[in-house]
């Protein structure tokens, strides 16, 4: 693999953006309450640079970059790629790095470790020491963890894992997240922590780097220190926590640890989602306890806004989540031409071409996408055709007016995993994350003549000799029209 | 009024008066712990003048209510178990 020349932290990130022109430095004050998050959320509306925060109300030192990974120019520039690569070539990158050897992280010594700059324990514990933003007016709290990561480890088989749940702060010392049953943490809570009433020791990473961001949040099988050193191409720093056997990220800004609680709830949300909604319901969530915080000096908070498209709800899960698919109908021996995720589906709508080698064909890769870890997250996969170009929407849109039949290409799944985050969902799904998922299949049958059933695609690129449409574009500007780019 | 209050309710029922009840409120007050929760016994009055304390009151999804209720927190109710404490 060619050395890959990523940012290795946060720092480094805002750094590459600020010189590519995708982040701004904000100099005058910015108050955590309301102004940073509308700020932030303007910001992804308008797909404008991630802004820095350099002074922020009430937290002398501290400061704030938000909308880190919502476009695709600061996604290149996570993986150390041109700012100007195309969705697809970075999609590739993605997939080579990943599927590359996994690189184990190194422990490094507190000494060596940014992230211990500052450190308070005990009475000197106080969440509210932290510029914790109110993200929405009307949210249920001041977020804590909007782009973070919560490392736990599975106390029997001992993987690592690192999950972007989001984080209220309850009070001084304690925060309440979104933890779904099906996630790895809330799978390792309800197999192991909760039926034996011990408490799991977490530790929330704050302000790392983008790749580092990037493996918390993406749904791959790869534990994520090792997928960070793939993304990197170079092991991931971690540094032993404070009060238990975790290890985090040592360039991160700010890290906050603790034990989450299996016997005790508090209320967690209403939070803005990355639907563009509020909607899953405020409830009793997982409960964490903080014990101890660290911090390096002049410490950067970063921020998630989560609302209509597009931040990086959107486009960075519809990113990951499209490629792990594609991986895993590869794997399957499905012929596929790719994978997409329209981020303004707010990752809704699987897209997947394939040739149609087979009867059944889009059933296959729609139970497969629906039945994987995948699943929960999405509710619609459209299948094209290996003509059709999944990143075009003119060119998906029409293949599914005119080729997904009504009544045969329709396929609808009841009583499937859901989250209480699906706007459409009745309110008792959402109590109970119940799910129900559809396939569009845009494929021509099988079964049809493929000279007299199948319509022919009528098109300048279709229906026309090769010669014709050569000399076409050769003499476009002399019949009179602009030049097309 | 001494303190400003905020409370999220599905529904006004929630909010019964002439009875004590149990709350999460989150304060108001300006300052670094503006919006942190505590847990309550207290009760409330649609009136805004019964209770020195205001309650501002928000349902399940955010929305300001534009009823506003005083309220007179009676004490502090700790949940926790004491071992996290
Ligand atoms: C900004 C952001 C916020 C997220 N918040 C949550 C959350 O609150 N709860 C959750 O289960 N997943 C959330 N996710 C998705 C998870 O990070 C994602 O599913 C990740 O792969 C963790 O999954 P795992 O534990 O299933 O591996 C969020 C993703 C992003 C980008």
């Amino acid at each position: 693999m060619s050395k890959i020349s990523a940012p290795k932290s946060n720092r480094e990130f805002i750094e590459a953006c600020v010189k590519a022109g995708d982040a701004v430095r904000i100099k005058q004050e910015v108050d955590w309450e309301n102004e940073a998050g509308a700020i932030v959320r303007r910001a992804c509306e308008l797909a404008a640079p991630a802004p820095f925060m350099e002074k922020i109300k009430d937290y002398p030192g501290f400061s704030y970059f938000g909308a880190p990974l919502s476009t695709y120019r600061r996604m290149a520039i996570s993986l150390g790629m041109d700012p100007a690569s195309s969705l697809p070539d970075i999609g590739k990158e993605y997939l080579k790095r990943t599927n590359s050897e996994p690189i184990a992280p190194v422990l490094v010594d507190k000494k060596d470790a940014p992230c211990k700059e500052n450190i308070l324990m005990g009475k000197d514990v106080d969440l509210c020491k932290l510029p914790v933003p109110l993200v929405h007016d009307g949210d249920g709290g001041r977020y804590v963890g909007t782009w973070h990561a919560v490392v736990t480890k599975h106390p029997v088989r001992g993987d690592v894992n690192w999950g972007m749940y989001r984080q209220m702060m309850f009070d001084s010392r304690t925060m309440s997240g979104a933890v779904f049953p099906f996630s790895d943490l809330g799978k390792a809570l309800s197999e192991y922590y909760l039926p034996r009433g011990e408490s799991c020791p977490f530790a929330t990473a704050i302000g790392l780097s983008p790749l580092a961001a990037m493996a918390a949040c993406a749904p791959s099988p790869i534990p994520e220190p090792e997928l960070v050193g793939m993304l990197s191409g170079e092991p991931a720093r971690l540094v032993k926590c404070e009060t238990n056997d975790l290890e985090v990220p040592a360039d991160a800004e700010i890290i906050i640890e603790g034990e989450i609680c299996p016997d005790y709830k508090v209320e967690e949300g209403p939070f803005g989602e990355y639907t563009g909604y509020r909607t899953s319901p405020r409830d009793f969530r997982v409960t964490f306890r903080v014990n101890c915080i660290t911090y390096r000096n002049n410490a950067t908070m970063t921020i998630s806004n989560m609302g209509v498209p597009q931040d990086e709800g959107q486009l960075l899960r519809s990113f990951s989540l499209g490629l792990e698919l594609e991986k895993l109908l590869r794997s399957q021996g499905i012929p596929v031409t790719g994978v997409y995720m329209h981020p303004r589906s707010t990752h809704h709508m699987m897209i997947v071409g394939v040739k149609p080698a087979y009867s059944g064909i889009a059933q296959q890769i729609a139970q497969l996408a629906f039945g994987s870890k995948l699943g929960p997250w999405f509710h619609m996969v459209m299948v094209v055709d290996d003509q059709t170009d999944i990143f075009n929407w003119d060119e998906v849109y029409h293949a599914f007016c005119t080729r997904c039949h009504p009544a045969n290409g329709i396929h609808i799944y009841k009583n499937t995993t859901g989250t209480p985050l699906y706007p459409y969902a009745t309110p008792h799904e959402r109590k109970y994350s119940i799910g129900s998922k559809v396939l569009f299949d845009c494929l021509w049958p099988v079964d049809w003549d493929k000279i007299n059933d199948v319509p022919t695609l009528v098109s300048f690129k279709n229906v026309y000799p090769k010669d014709i449409q050569e000399k076409v574009m050769n003499n476009w500007t002399a019949y009179g029209y602009p030049e097309v780019k | 009024m001494k303190n400003m209050w905020e409370v999220f309710v599905m529904d006004m029922s929630e909010l019964a008066e002439g009875k004590d009840i149990e709350l999460s409120i989150r304060t108001l007050n300006p300052g670094l712990h503006k919006y942190t929760y505590k847990r309550v016994k207290c009760q409330v009055s649609a009136k805004q003048d019964k209770f020195s304390d205001s309650l501002q009151v928000r349902m399940g999804r955010g929305q300001l209510s534009a009823s506003k209720f005083s309220i007179k927190v009676l004490e502090e109710v700790e949940r926790m178990p004491e071992k996290y404490r």
